[in-house]
Formats: structure tokens, sequence, C-alpha cells
């Protein structure tokens, strides 16, 4: 006689099913979680904008090296040069007026 | 008895008493002289305080009326600044910049006989002129002091002798290295034109003496035309607020010309000795004849996609890129010169940098097939202040290293032909954010086909100083 042959069967379909409801109740968890908005990203200021793009292809400019109407020209190179977008530009240019006091 | 009052009596009595309420009645309290004195001191003393008061009153209406102009004049300023900003006046040291950078080296290379010697490796200006907050003029020079090569004949006693070629005098050279003219078109297309550097990989682009780390440049940079004469679309789009971006540039340019103008694969020059028939760098549009054109009949295409993505903030970073170039290269346009680049940046944190490129190119000859001249290299960086010593000379080092391969394509027939590893192994010393002192090994091993395998390592020293 086969040992409890129908309930290993039952049990087998038990298990797959758990499994199932399992994977499903994640994906619904996980479509809830989609459902809801995330939040709005934070846009990066000036300064932050400045060490994430200058810093890759030279060591750090402080602001104070050059006055407002050189970094003006420096940054209109630097953004042609590096392909920098317009408005990251925008807010490093006036980050470093900012900092360059003058 | 009547008495008899006598009317006369009466009438004086009235008299009297009429008399004498209407009598100037004497004072009944006297002022003393000391009391008047001091009365009439007081007086004074008031007189005088008023005198003062009236004195002060007097200076401070000046004094505001002063005020009041001094602000009317400094408002009639303002007014006058604020439309000079809106107005700039127009000359010619308006926003007139100049950047750039030097290096000075000391180098010594084995196994060719030569000594050690410092050298003026390089002054390298770069002019900006912005005409308005759209127009950029920019142009860079390379001034460099080289030995002259002196011939003749040498005598001893007056009696010649054999004849020679030495090195004597020196002489400088100044070249162009780009001169360009930016104009941005929008917030996403910016154009370039003239003799402008040529988006192939990242290195012709960021290249400066002060920005390399180690003082030669990798392998691969001699297969590319660094700059070219041509126009240029290029810009960047934001991917959100992370900073992430795709970059682009689009460009045509004059192309690789012909040292002789056929498209055989070699030539001879000047001297008789066999040299590679490409020239990448001439073909400038301006000809010796004083005509203006192209070398060849067509211009040559290429562009750059890239893609930088931070994330976590700043100094983690990575950037992938792929450029090319294609084109002719002899005068009947007949044969193609082309150009593929990958490169890749990767910063993990804001001591680890790890940068390369793969560089392959292929031109079609009348003689000898397609030459594929090849190169790779990667260059890992890790500054020590990531070790947290504390120590204020660690701090400030970097250590470089760097592994270079290339190919020329020349081959085993031609004679020319040479394929050459490298191993760098070096330091940056930032004395400040733009003085570097950097030094450098290398070991260096060159295969020429037919010949023993050639070691000439260096050594390298420079001091870089961007301005």
């Amino acid at each position: 006689m086969k040992p409890n042959s129908k309930h290993s069967q039952r049990l087998i379909r038990a298990a797959l099913a758990a499994v199932a409801l399992a994977a499903l109740g994640g994906f619904l968890a996980v479509a809830r979680a989609d459902d809801t908005k995330p939040a709005a990203p934070k846009k990066l200021t000036g300064a932050e904008l400045y060490a994430i793009n200058c810093g890759r292809c030279h060591p750090e400019r402080y602001p104070t090296e050059f006055n407002s109407a050189q970094w003006q020209t420096i940054m209109l190179e630097m953004r042609v040069r590096a392909n920098l977008p317009a408005r990251q530009a925008k807010e490093i240019l006036k980050y470093l007026k900012e900092e360059a006091g003058n | 008895m009547k008495k008899n009052f006598n009317p006369r009596f009466i009438s004086s009595a009235a008299a009297s008493c009429i008399l004498g309420l209407t009598a100037v009645q004497p004072a009944t309290a006297a002022v003393s002289d000391e009391d008047f004195n001091a009365l009439k001191a007081t007086v004074q003393q008031l007189q005088s305080a008023h005198d003062q008061d009236q004195k002060q009153i007097q200076t401070l209406q000046q004094q505001l009326g002063e005020t009041q102009t001094m602000a009317t004049n400094a408002i009639a300023e303002a007014g006058a600044v604020a439309q000079a900003q809106a107005n700039p006046p127009r000359n010619a040291l308006h926003n007139f910049t100049m950047v750039g950078d030097a290096e000075i080296q000391y180098a010594k290379t084995y196994g060719n006989g030569t000594h050690n010697g410092f050298v003026l490796a390089d002054f390298a200006p770069i002019f900006l002129y912005q005409a308005n907050d759209k127009v950029l003029f920019e142009a860079g020079f390379d001034v460099t002091v080289n030995n002259n090569s002196a011939s003749g004949t040498n005598s001893y006693n007056g009696v010649a002798g054999s004849s020679y070629t030495h090195d004597s005098g020196s002489s400088t050279s100044v070249s162009l290295s780009f001169a360009q003219l930016d104009y941005l078109v929008n917030d996403y297309v910016t154009f370039v034109g003239g003799y402008m550097l040529l988006p192939l990989g990242t290195y012709s682009e960021r290249t400066a003496g002060w920005l390399n780390k180690i003082p030669d440049d990798p392998f691969g940079v001699e297969f590319l035309p660094g700059a070219g004469a041509g126009a240029q679309l290029r810009g960047a789009y934001p991917l959100g607020e992370s900073g992430q971006m795709l970059t682009y540039a689009v460009y045509c340019a004059n192309g690789p010309s012909s040292v002789d103008g056929t498209g055989n694969a070699y030539t001879l020059d000047g001297g008789g000795n066999k040299i590679s028939n490409l020239d990448l760098g001439g073909n400038v549009g301006i000809q010796n004849d004083g005509n203006n054109g192209n070398l060849h009949s067509a211009p040559s295409g290429g562009g750059r996609i890239g893609w930088f993505m931070p994330w976590g903030g700043a100094h983690k970073d990575l950037e992938l890129g792929v450029s090319g170039q294609t084109g002719s290269w002899d005068d009947a346009g007949s044969y193609m010169w082309s150009a593929l680049v990958l490169d890749g940046a990767l910063h993990v944190g804001p001591n680890v940098e790890v940068k390369g490129e793969y560089i392959d190119t292929w031109y079609n000859t009348s003689d000898a097939g397609t030459i594929r001249p090849w190169a790779a290299w990667v260059q890992a960086g890790y500054k020590l202040a990531g070790l947290d010593l504390d120590m204020p000379i660690i701090s400030d080092i970097e250590l470089i290293g760097r592994v270079d391969k290339e190919n020329n394509g020349l081959g085993s027939r031609s004679g020319l032909g040479a394929e050459t590893r490298r191993y760098t192994m070096g330091y940056v010393y930032y004395i400040t954010n733009t003085l570097l002192f950097e030094g450098d090994y290398e070991f260096i091993h060159s295969c020429i086909p037919g010949s023993s395998p050639l070691t000439a390592n260096q050594l390298i020293f420079q001091l870089s100083y961007g301005f």
C-alpha cells in the first residue's frame, strides 16, 4: 500500500497554492506601492550641481578664484566643453557668482 | 439840647478817607540786590542756552539737507549702475579672460642613450572672449621650446672632417590647438564653428597638462584628429532632477588628408625615409597656394552620444560614450578613413576614479588594403585622503596607474609596424588645487615585426599649473 500518496499530493498541491498565493500577494503589494505617487525629486542646488559636474574632470576651482564677470565667461566655455544642460549651467553660475563675492 | 455836627468836619474826614484810599500804597515786599542779580544771571543763562539750541538746530537742519542730497545722489547712481549693467559697454576688453595651463618636466628615458634633462613641456593659454550671453570665442595655443637641428661639416685645426647633424640652439613653436566660435542657439543646441576640438572620445576635449594626472598622453590619441576645421551642433538633455543627462554632438569637418595626395599607404619624406601617407592634422581649409577649400571632395562627418549618471550625490557617477567619424582622406575621395571610440569614466566617491577608452580606426589604401590602427587604455586613481590618515602631505597624494596598448596597424611588411604595451605607475601631489607635482615610471615594451622587442622605460617628473 502506498504510504499516504493522496496525502502527499494534497500536501504538494497545498504548498503550490501557498506559493502561488504568496507570489500573488507580493505582486499586489508591489502594485499597491507603485500606485502611491513618489515624492517629487528635490532639485539640485547650484553647489550640488557644481560638485557633481565640475569635479569629474578637474580639481575643484574655488569660487573666489575668479570674479563674477570672469565666471560668466568661464562657465560659458565650460557649458560648451562639458556639454552641460542649460539650466544646470545657469544654476552653477549663480552659485559661483554668489560665492565669488565680487 | 441838639448837637450840631460840623459839616465841614464831616467833609474833611471824608476827603481824607478818599485821599487815603486813592493814594499809592507803598510796597509791602522789598527785592534785594542779591536776588536781583541772581535773577538776572539766570535769565542770562537761559538766553545763552537758547542761543546754543538755535545754533544746534541750524546745524542739524544743514546736516539733514546734506543727507537728503546724498540719498538723492545715491539713488541716481544706483539707477545709472542698473542701466549700465543692463546695457554693458562694448569694448575690446569686455569679458575677456585667459585661462590655461603650463608644465615643466624633468625626464629620463632609458635604453635610447639619452641623458636626464629638464623640459619646458608646454605653455598652453586659452583666450576666452564673451561678446554677450550667447556668444563666446575661444582659442587655445601650445607654446613649446625645441632644440634646433644644425648640420654641416666639422673641422679640426681648420681641416674639414665629417658631416654632422646635431642639436644646436633652440626655437619656439607656437601651434593653434583650437579656435572656435560657440553660439548658444537655445537651451538644447549650441553651434560650434571653426578649428574645433572634436568629440572623439572625451580625452581630446578634456585634456590639459594639469588635468591628465600622468605627464604623457595615453596611447591612441595619436590615431585621432584632436581638432578639425568644421562646424558642430552639440547639447545636453537632462533626465530628471538627479543630474542624469544625455549629451550629443554631431559635426562635419574637412577631415584627414594624404601627405602626397594619393591613396597610397606610404610615401617618402624629404630625407627619403618611408613614412605613413595618412595625415590627421592637415586639411584646415587654407591651402599653401592661397586657395580655400577641402583637400578632397567631401567633408567627414562624425558625432558622439554620451550618457552621464550620477548617484548618491557628488563624486559618484558613471559616464559612457560612443563616438565616431568617417570620411575620405585622399584627394580623389576614393578611400575612406573611419574611427570608432568607446569611452567610460567611473567615480566611486571622492577618492576613486577609473576611466578609459577603446580607440579603433581603419582606412582603406590603394596598395596595402585596410590599415587598422587601434589602442586601448585604462587609468585608475586613488586619493590617499580616503585612508583618513589625517596627515597633511599624504592626504594630498593621489596614486595613479595606467595600462595602455596600441598597434599602429602598419603590419610587418611595411617595416613601420609596431605594437607597444605600457604600464605606468605614478602619483600626483596636490600642492594646491591647481598646482600639481606629478611623477611616474613607465615600463614600455615595443614589438616591431622583424626586430627584437624594445624596452625603453621612462621616468618623468612634472610640475603642472592650471590657471
